[in-house]
């Protein structure tokens, strides 16, 4: 029997019994969507992570009290630890030759005003001189502010293109002075618009000099320190340099534990893993019990399908159809049926993950393997559940088929 | 010699029981012979005509199929067997409901492997020679009974087997259809094919040129009936 005509006839009968297909297909084509569609959001993270935090940030670390903690246990074992200040982010500019740039840094959010306009909810962000090269921000206006600024402790800033259309409007912001908070600032500048991340605009922000931020916002607490060094490859050599400054300056003895925190890219990519790797596993999960239901269905649907025909399985007997043929020819049939319950979740996944991205600040990409393993999967399932009702019609005897009513 | 059968017995077990359908069967049946089977119900013809077709396979004794002993075939033998040597006509006609007449004329083509426009050509000719190349792409369910019994006719022939079998062809017709597919069985004949058919109706039988009449599972009389034709013959 030839590959061919069994699918067509597979295909009729869909056709000839739509409602009845689609209740057949309707676990096949869940578990198939449900792959489709989170693997596409995965796959979508995926690649805006390591697009954000890779690419631009790949040689960047971050030094702060705490370091990278992700428990409530974690947390009660670093919380004594003495403040980093903005001394150490000195003492570390200095000490780290393979430090490009070091910038201590702080965040809080304020009030701004501009006359009779005001903005609620501004990230207003302390930044040592030439923050603007690790937070890969570009001056579209004016000038940034200095590290002279920052030693004089002035009152400027730099605001992002969005603050500035919500306070000035039309007004070139420049050289006017706004209210962040309970102080008055003169803005020297502002950046170039970079967009939205993860919903959130990166647009909306006055940057201080750090200085200036200690003296107005952080009389006590710790700062955070970014260090970006020179290159990629000279990363672990600025952590050790780093290390050995902290460490000098807090007098720690050979074998007593940082009591700082040093943050790479990789940490929260490690983390980022693991988070993904836990929603692999109940999507797995999930399409494993919708596929086993949809492949009983199937096989159940295929054993009534044998028994209505057993003339028709008869009949071609009579005509010289080998069990071979037989067994084949209802493979087949339930390979398409479920392959076509497969294709109809790729398009239901694909759809759901675009209607997602559409309304979400969540990044959907399909990807081309997750499509290949939909199609297997349901071929596979069509395969295995079919096999025990196409045995059956292959074993009918010819005669008994043949007298069926 | 195509068909010989050699003291052949069938016995079927319903439960505890042992039903002798076939008693020990002697039967020679030559190339180009026009055999009727009669019998009452329970006789044993359906029987013989199932081993005959090679459907089912005999409990004791041989059944020799050109040479070939079909007792010792396996079941994929058995279909290749019936693939190249027999033509089935039922009394229900036994046709797929889903597919056309040339689709179902095909069938047995497309389990002897025939390829695809070979396959159409040859269905094409075997449903013109039945006159029905007007009812090609119709249903099962769009042809008369008449015209159904062509298109298994057409598919009994499509292979060129060694023997057209035809079980009550006429049952499910009116006589005048009847007589029709009666007359399409006298040409195949003369057209030199072996044509068995097992019926119940001595006015049907009287057709064929040898009766075989049987009885509780034998053979009770065989006799050659010359043709009108040949009756006239001095």
């Amino acid at each position: 029997m030839n590959l061919r005509e069994s699918a067509g006839m597979a295909l009729a009968a869909l056709r000839a019994n739509k409602l009845r297909s689609f209740l057949t297909l309707l676990g096949t084509i869940i578990g198939v969507m449900s792959v489709i569609a989170v693997l596409s959001f995965v796959e979508g993270l995926n690649r805006f992570v390591s697009e954000k935090l890779l690419a631009s940030g790949s040689n960047v670390f971050y030094v702060d009290k705490y370091g990278f903690i992700t428990s409530q246990e974690e947390f009660e074992a670093v919380r004594d630890r003495p403040d980093v200040t903005i001394d150490d982010a000195d003492a570390i500019r200095d000490g780290t030759p393979h430090a490009q740039i070091v910038i201590a840094q702080g965040n809080t959010q304020v009030v701004a005003r501009f006359r009779n306009k005001e903005q609620k909810g501004v990230q207003l962000r302390g930044r040592s001189a030439g923050f603007e090269l690790v937070d890969d921000y570009q001056i579209g206006a004016g000038r940034t502010y200095t590290d002279l600024d920052d030693q004089r402790r002035r009152m400027v800033c730099v605001i992002g293109p969005e603050l500035a259309d919500d306070l000035f409007g039309n007004l070139d912001p420049v050289g006017r002075f706004i209210r962040l908070g309970s102080e008055t600032y003169e803005v020297i500048g502002v950046t170039v618009a970079k967009g939205k991340l993860l919903g959130q605009s990166q647009d909306r922000f006055a940057a201080i000099p750090m200085r200036t931020f200690v003296k107005t916002h952080l009389e006590r607490g710790s700062v955070d320190i970014s260090v970006k060094s020179i290159d990629q490859a000279s990363m672990p050599l600025a952590q050790q340099e780093v290390r050995n400054v902290l460490r000098a300056r807090r007098h720690l003895r050979p074998g007593q534990q940082d009591n700082f925190g040093i943050t790479t890219s990789e940490n929260v990519m490690q983390l980022y893993n693991t988070l993904t790797g836990g929603i692999y596993v109940v999507t797995i999960g999930v399409a494993a019990i919708s596929l086993l239901v949809g492949g009983i269905v199937i096989m159940n649907i295929m054993l009534v399908s044998v028994t209505e025909r057993t003339r028709e399985i008869g009949i071609r007997k009579a005509m010289g159809a080998t069990r071979k043929a037989i067994l084949s020819q209802f493979l087949v049939e339930s390979t398409t049926l479920s392959v076509m319950g497969g294709l109809i979740g790729i398009l239901g996944g694909i759809a759901l993950a675009l209607l997602a991205a559409a309304v979400s600040p969540l990044p959907a990409a399909v990807s081309i393997p997750s499509i290949i393993a939909g199609i297997l999967m349901s071929g596979v399932i069509g395969i295995f559940f079919g096999s025990y009702p196409a045995w059956r019609a292959s074993k009918l005897d010819p005669i008994e088929a043949l007298r069926y009513e | 010699m195509l068909i010989e059968i050699r003291s052949l017995h069938r016995i079927y077990e319903v439960g505890e029981e042992k039903v002798h359908a076939l008693n020990g069967v002697d039967l020679e049946i030559e190339q180009n012979e026009y055999v009727a089977i009669m019998g009452p119900s329970g006789s044993g013809k359906s029987t013989l005509m199932n081993i005959v077709g090679c459907l089912d396979t005999p409990s004791e004794g041989q059944y020799l199929l050109k040479g070939t002993d079909v007792g010792k075939l396996s079941d994929d033998e058995l279909a290749r067997i019936r693939n190249k040597e027999i033509g089935f006509v039922f009394q229900t006609f036994n046709l797929l409901a889903r597919a056309d007449a040339l689709h179902n004329v095909e069938l047995p083509l497309v389990y002897a492997g025939v390829r695809h426009e070979e396959r159409r050509q040859r269905a094409k000719d075997a449903l013109e020679a039945v006159g029905l190349s007007d009812r090609m792409k119709h249903k099962p369910n769009e042809l008369s009974g008449g015209q159904r019994q062509r298109v298994a006719i057409a598919r009994a022939l499509v292979n060129r087997p060694s023997i057209i079998l035809a079980d009550e062809p006429t049952g499910n017709l009116d006589s005048a259809t009847g007589e029709d597919i009666m007359a399409s069985f006298e040409r195949i004949w003369k057209q030199g094919n072996t044509v068995i058919l097992v019926t119940h109706e001595p006015d049907i039988a009287a057709k064929a040129r040898r009766v075989v009449r049987m009885r509780d599972g034998k053979i009770e009389s065989d006799v050659r009936t010359p043709s009108q034709g040949e009756m006239a013959r001095p």
